[in-house]
């Protein structure tokens, strides 16, 4: 009898403990998995943007053609890569690519918006205006809600180093999430500054 | 432990509760206080006065002990009585204030003369303001609040209403839309994000009913003192009138010695809550750059309107205008004198050859456009 009560407590102590660590890392992953969604959110809106946005340029930059080919380019390239990582959120592979296409596309952007200045009936055009400007909220968007994504996997993560819930991440396979970063991000987040004197 | 790279919402409005229970038990403790003194005094001056009058028209139930002298009969139950009726006077109308303040924060938004604007305006200028509202809606991780315009405001000032994250309001002058770009735009829409994170408005929404259920009682002083200036006169008792204007005088300073100390202490709480509200608008916006620049915008249009006529008040209060008083000395100001703040932000500025803090509206307004294309 003593032996079956020992070994119960022998089991609760131990078991008790695992289900607590088990729950918590549930819980940072849903929390980083989610917080990957809103990125992914803004980013198709960003994609949906740039067809309209290279549909109103195209009548003024006629002599831009490689510029505004690249730029879809890079938004098709990008807009793949979305829809594979959709479901790969944390994946080192998928984050480093979708990292590199929304650089790239925002270097592209970036150009064509430079090359914008030269042409003052497209800066007058409403409807570029505004496409700018729904471009730019979305840069910012896109750069708070992976802020937001960033830190939720960096708890994630250290909920999976950490003694003692490493030992549990280890059991059930809790592999650390990759951090999403954009190159050339520091330019995407303001519009161009023009100087005008 | 805490996750410090991350604002964690649910426990700074934690901490802003603590602060606020704090804050009514100090309230309820002063007026206490009043209460207290009030009873005491009525209980000294009726003491004598109420066996003056129970012998006066009856004469015959009890007889006075001649050679007694008046200041001892103390009665304690007119003193509790007037103790009490004191303390619901400034608890009461405290509460009652309280309720009729709190809620909805685009009433609020409304009753200062602002216009909301949605998603579909047509207006550029507000259109960037509501995307970059609803941008730092995503760094704060908060619901996206309604959005009102003050138009016809040339001044730059901003206004966070609202009593919870649900239905809470930012404002935005005519003249904040026109002057500020949009990196400072974002430091101005985060610093209003953050004292809604920070339950500042619930914290001072309190405050302000509290000093209301104070102000009550100096009104109530100046009634009674008024009632016995009409009716008193020859034919009341000359020492009933001069008991009520001393308890009506009571009230009356007391009152105002309340207010005054319950306005220092909501002054203090606000100057805090603004150095808070900017750290935190950093924390959403990473960037202390754009609140910075949007002070020394609000510092050079302070500096051209001086010159004109004494309009340049500390701006940017978090609620009601009224809150704030022209030229605020120290100790009343609710916001920290703005070189302070600019240098908490940009320790390095110097006002002699800051570009922003010397810029004309125009050139403000000028660089503003240019954003928008």
């Amino acid at each position: 009898m003593e032996v079956i009560i020992a070994l119960l407590v022998i089991v609760i102590a131990i078991v008790l403990p695992g289900v607590l660590l088990y729950n918590r890392l549930v819980r940072k992953r849903n929390a980083f998995k989610n917080a990957f969604a809103q990125i992914d959110v803004q980013l198709k809106r960003r994609h949906d943007l740039i067809p309209n946005l290279v549909e109103t340029v195209q009548g003024y930059m006629q002599h831009e053609r490689e510029t505004l080919t690249a730029v879809i380019e890079a938004r098709n390239n990008a807009e793949q890569i979305r829809q594979q990582s959709q479901n790969a959120p944390g994946d080192p592979d998928s984050m480093a690519k979708l990292g590199q296409a929304e650089g790239s596309l925002g270097g592209v952007l970036g150009r064509l918006f430079a090359l914008s200045e030269a042409y003052p009936d497209l800066k007058a055009n409403e409807n570029f205006q505004s496409l700018q400007e729904e471009l730019t909220s979305t840069e910012n968007r896109v750069a708070y809600a992976r802020q937001a994504y960033n830190d939720a996997a960096m708890r994630y993560n250290n909920a999976v180093e950490v003694v003692p819930s490493n030992i549990i991440a280890g059991m059930f396979n809790f592999t650390r999430a990759a951090m999403l970063e954009f190159e050339d991000r520091e330019s995407l987040q303001e519009p161009p500054q023009v100087s005008f004197s | 432990m805490t996750d410090s790279a991350f604002f964690n919402f649910a426990e700074a409005q934690a901490r802003a509760r603590r602060r606020t229970v704090v804050l009514v038990a100090l309230f309820v403790a002063l007026a206490a206080a009043i209460a207290a003194a009030v009873g005491a005094l009525a209980g000294l001056l009726l003491g004598g006065a109420g066996e003056h009058t129970a012998a006066g028209p009856g004469g015959q139930t009890r007889m006075q002990p001649s050679g007694e002298a008046l200041l001892t009969q103390f009665d304690t139950g007119t003193a509790v009585m007037a103790g009490l009726a004191v303390l619901s006077i400034i608890l009461v109308t405290a509460a009652v204030r309280g309720l009729m303040l709190g809620g909805d924060g685009a009433n609020v938004a409304r009753s200062m003369g602002g216009t909301e604007i949605t998603r579909d305006s047509s207006n550029a200028t507000h259109r960037r303001l509501y995307n970059v509202v609803e941008e730092m809606a995503i760094a704060a991780n908060l619901p996206v609040p309604k959005v009102f315009v003050i138009k016809h405001e040339q001044g730059i000032n901003a206004f966070a209403a609202g009593n919870s994250p649900e239905n809470a309001a930012i404002g935005m002058t005519h003249g904040a839309l026109a002057s500020l770009n949009r990196r400072e735009l974002k430091g101005v829409v985060a610093h209003e994000f953050a004292h809604i994170a920070n339950g500042d408005m619930r914290l001072n929404l309190r405050l302000m009913a509290m000093i209301f259920g104070l102000v009550a009682l100096t009104v109530a002083g100046r009634m009674a003192m008024r009632s016995v200036l009409i009716t008193g006169g020859g034919r009341r008792d000359q020492r009933a009138v001069l008991v009520a204007m001393a308890i009506g005088i009571a009230l009356l300073i007391l009152g105002a010695l309340g207010v005054l100390a319950g306005r220092m202490l909501q002054a203090a709480v606000s100057r805090r809550r603004e150095y808070l509200a900017d750290a935190t608008a950093v924390e959403f916006t990473r960037n202390p750059e754009g609140l910075a620049s949007a002070l020394k915008k609000i510092g050079a249009l302070q500096q051209a309107e001086r010159m004109n006529n004494a309009h340049g008040e500390e701006v940017r209060h978090m609620l009601f205008a009224e809150a704030v008083a022209r030229r605020s000395p120290g100790l009343l100001a609710t916001h920290p004198p703005l070189m302070d703040r600019i240098r908490a932000l940009e320790p390095q500025f110097d006002p002699e050859t800051d570009r922003v803090w010397r810029m004309p509206q125009k050139e403000m307004i000028r660089e503003s456009r240019a954003e928008l294309g």
